[in-house]
C-alpha cells in the first residue's frame, strides 16, 4: 500500500480528468478496505463480547432460547463475586504466577548460559552437542508425557509445584533464539569485558545480557504466555486446589456444577474467564512492540 | 592467551551449556528411550508391579488395528490439522493484505485480530461452548433465524471437528497475519519499482512478486504450525470429550485416555512412539522441501 501512495505522488498525470477519476477510485477502494477491515475486527472480537455480556446475565436470561445481545435484566456484577468464591480463583492465579515465574527463571538461566556457550564457546563437540538442542525442538511434550509422568511420580512430585514446574525447566526454543542473537554481538565487546577483569558470568551479566535486552524480553514474554496458557501438563499433574492453575481451574469451575451442560453456570464461568484474561491483556498492551516484533523475528530466522 | 588459559576458558564455556544439556537429556531424550522400555512391559498404573512382555503391545497395535482406534485418531488429527492449516494460511494471507495500511486505526485493528492468540485454547473452548450450546447458544439462534435449522454443533462428529478447526483458527489467524505482514515488509522495494516501471498491474504484482517471495514465510508457518496443531488436546478435552462416538478423539487425547483413564501406560507408550515417528518423518520431509524449493532471495 505504501508503494501505491508513492506512485500517485510521483507520476504526474497529464490528463486532469483521468487523475480525478483514479483519485476517486482510490478513495472508494480505501473506504471499502476500511469497511471490510472493520467487519473482520467485529467478527474476531464477537466471542470476546459474548463472553463479557454472558458474564453479566442472570441464569434465567442465559438459558433463554433466543439470547439477548445485551443483558435485559440489568448488569449482574455479582457473578464475578460468585466466580471468586465458588473456587479459589485468586489461589489459582497465584499458582499460575508461581509456576510461570519459576519456569521463566529456570529457562532464562539455563538458556542464557547455554546460548552463550553454543554461540561463543570453542570447546570440542560444540556443534554435535548443539544438535541435541535442535533435536529437542522437534520433540513436543505431548510425545513424552507418559514417561515424564512416571518420572514425576517416582520423585513423589505429583500434585506439587515442583512437578508442575520441572518439565518446563529448559526451553530448546529459547536456547536456539538467544544463540542466534548472541552470535551477532561483536566479540570485541566480550573481550573488553574479560580484559576489565570480569569472569564469564560477569561478562554475561554486564555486557551480553544488556546488549541483547530486547530479544531476551521477547523470548521471556513468549515463555510467560506459554506458561500462563499451558493446559496439558497442569491437567495431568494437578489434582487439588493447592496446584491448580488458571487454565485447568476454569475448566474445573465449569464442571463443579456436574457434567450436565444445562446446569453449568456459564455466566459465572465467563466472569472467571474474563478475570483470568486481565493480566494477559495488561501484559499485551504494555509490551505490544516486543511481542509482535518477537513473533515476526522468529519467523525471519 | 597461553595455551593453558585457553583450555581453561573453553572448559568454562562448555560448563555453561551443561545445565541446559542435562535438563534436555532428562526431559526429552531419556523419556524417548523410556517410552521404548515401557512399550515392552505390561505396565498398568494401578498395579504395583509390572513385567517385560516383549512385543505384546506392538502385537496389540497391529492385530487390532481395525478396532483399537489408533489409525482413526491419526486420521482425525490429520484432518483437523490440514483443515486448520489451510484456513489460517489462506485467511492469514488475505488478512495481511487487508490490514496492510500504516495508520493508528489499522494498528489497533490488527492488535484486536491478534488478541485471541493470547487466550489459552482451553479457555477459548469454554467461551465457544457458550456460543455453540445447542439449546441456548447464539449460534443456533442465528442459524434458526437465517436458515430455519438448528445445527448439532458438538453432537455430530463431522460438525464437531469443523467447530474445533474454526476455534483453533480464530486463535491462530491473527498470528499468521502478523507473520505474513512482516514477511511482506521484508520484500525489497526494488522488485515493486521494477515491476511498476514495466507497467505491471496490481494483481499481477501480487501474483508474480509478493506471493512467490512470501514462500519462505509460508513454509516457516506451515512447518511450525503443523507440529503445533498435531498436538491438539485441550479442544477435544474441554469441548467434545473426544465424542460423539470417538469421532473427535485426536492422537494426544487418545494417549492421555489410554494412560490415565485405562491406566494402560504400556499401550499409551506404543501410541506415543507412533506419534513421535510420524512427527519425525513429517519434519524430515518438510525440511527436504525447504532446502530445495524455497526462494530465499527475499
Amino acid at each position: 500500500m505504501m508503494h501505491n501512495r508513492k506512485r500517485t505522488h510521483s507520476s504526474a498525470d497529464p490528463s486532469l480528468a483521468e487523475s480525478k477519476k483514479s483519485a476517486r477510485k482510490k478513495v472508494l477502494l480505501r473506504t471499502a478496505q476500511t469497511i471490510l477491515a472493520l467487519l473482520v475486527v467485529l467478527a474476531m472480537a464477537f466471542p470476546l463480547y459474548w463472553m463479557f455480556i454472558t458474564s453479566l446475565k442472570t441464569d434465567l436470561e442465559m438459558y433463554e432460547v433466543v439470547p439477548t445481545i445485551w443483558p435485559a435484566s440489568g448488569l449482574h456484577w455479582e457473578n464475578y463475586l460468585t466466580a471468586l468464591t465458588r473456587v479459589p480463583l485468586l489461589k489459582y492465579t497465584l499458582n499460575t504466577v508461581v509456576m510461570t515465574f519459576w519456569q521463566l527463571f529456570l529457562q532464562l538461566t539455563t538458556g542464557i548460559l547455554a546460548a552463550y556457550g553454543f554461540a561463543r564457546g570453542r570447546f570440542k563437540f560444540r556443534n554435535t552437542l548443539f544438535v541435541l538442542v535442535l533435536g529437542a525442538l522437534m520433540i513436543p511434550q505431548q510425545v513424552t508425557f507418559v514417561p515424564i509422568y512416571v518420572m514425576i511420580a517416582n520423585l513423589d512430585w505429583i500434585d506439587t509445584m515442583a512437578g508442575l514446574v520441572f518439565p518446563g525447566a529448559v526451553s530448546a526454543y529459547m536456547i536456539f533464539m538467544l544463540r542466534q542473537n548472541f552470535m551477532s554481538v561483536d566479540q570485541s565487546y566480550l573481550d573488553a569485558g574479560r580484559v576489565d577483569g570480569l569472569g564469564i558470568i560477569g561478562t554475561l551479566r554486564h555486557v551480553l545480557v544488556p546488549m541483547c535486552r530486547s530479544s531476551i524480553v521477547t523470548v521471556a514474554l513468549v515463555t510467560i504466555m506459554d506458561g500462563w496458557n499451558n493446559y496439558f501438563w497442569p491437567k495431568i499433574i494437578s489434582k487439588t486446589d493447592a496446584t491448580r492453575v488458571l487454565s485447568v481451574g476454569l475448566v474445573y469451575l465449569k464442571s463443579s456444577w456436574g457434567e450436565n451442560e444445562y446446569v453449568a453456570h456459564y455466566n459465572v464461568v465467563m466472569a472467571a474467564v474474563l478475570l483470568s484474561l486481565i493480566p494477559i491483556v495488561v501484559l499485551f498492551f504494555t509490551n505490544q512492540k516486543y511481542m509482535l516484533s518477537g513473533y515476526s523475528k522468529a519467523a525471519m530466522k | 592467551m597461553t595455551r593453558k588459559k585457553h583450555r581453561r576458558e573453553s572448559t568454562l564455556e562448555f560448563l555453561c551449556t551443561v545445565p541446559a544439556l542435562i535438563l534436555i537429556v532428562v526431559l526429552t531424550y531419556y523419556p524417548i528411550a523410556d517410552l521404548v522400555r515401557i512399550s515392552l512391559t505390561d505396565w498398568n498404573l494401578i498395579k504395583p508391579t509390572y513385567s517385560y512382555v516383549g512385543l505384546k503391545n506392538w502385537q496389540w497395535l497391529v492385530t487390532t488395528i481395525k478396532q483399537n482406534h489408533v489409525l482413526d485418531s491419526f486420521i482425525i488429527t490429520l484432518k483437523y490439522t490440514i483443515g486448520h492449516m489451510l484456513i489460517i494460511l489462506v485467511f492469514g494471507l488475505l488478512l495481511a493484505l487487508l490490514f496492510n495500511r500504516m495508520s493508528k486505526g489499522f494498528a489497533f485493528m490488527r492488535s484486536v485480530v491478534f488478541m485471541p492468540h493470547y487466550i489459552a485454547m482451553s479457555t477459548a473452548a469454554l467461551i465457544f461452548s457458550v456460543i455453540l450450546n445447542e439449546r441456548f447458544g447464539i449460534a443456533n439462534a442465528v442459524a434458526e433465524a437465517v436458515a430455519g435449522v438448528r445445527i448439532p454443533w458438538l453432537s455430530s462428529g463431522s460438525v464437531a471437528l469443523l467447530v474445533m478447526i474454526m476455534i483453533a483458527s480464530w486463535r491462530a489467524v491473527g498470528y499468521d497475519m502478523i507473520i505474513f505482514l512482516s514477511g511482506m515488509q521484508g520484500i525489497s522495494k526494488d522488485y515493486y519499482e521494477a515491476a511498476m516501471l514495466d507497467g505491471a498491474s496490481k494483481p499481477k504484482i501480487l501474483l508474480k512478486i509478493t506471493l512467490p517471495l512470501l514462500a519462505p514465510t509460508t513454509l516457516f508457518l506451515a512447518v511450525t504450525q503443523f507440529i503445533a496443531s498435531m498436538k491438539v488436546y485441550a479442544l477435544a478435552d474441554v469441548l467434545t470429550g473426544g465424542g460423539p462416538y470417538r469421532e473427535t478423539e485426536v492422537i494426544v487425547y487418545m494417549i492421555y485416555e489410554l494412560a490415565f483413564r485405562d491406566f494402560r501406560i504400556d499401550r499409551a507408550a506404543v501410541v506415543s512412539i507412533c506419534f513421535f515417528v510420524f512427527l519425525l518423518i513429517v519434519t524430515k520431509l518438510t525440511m527436504g522441501v525447504s532446502d530445495r524449493k524455497v526462494n530465499y532471495d527475499a
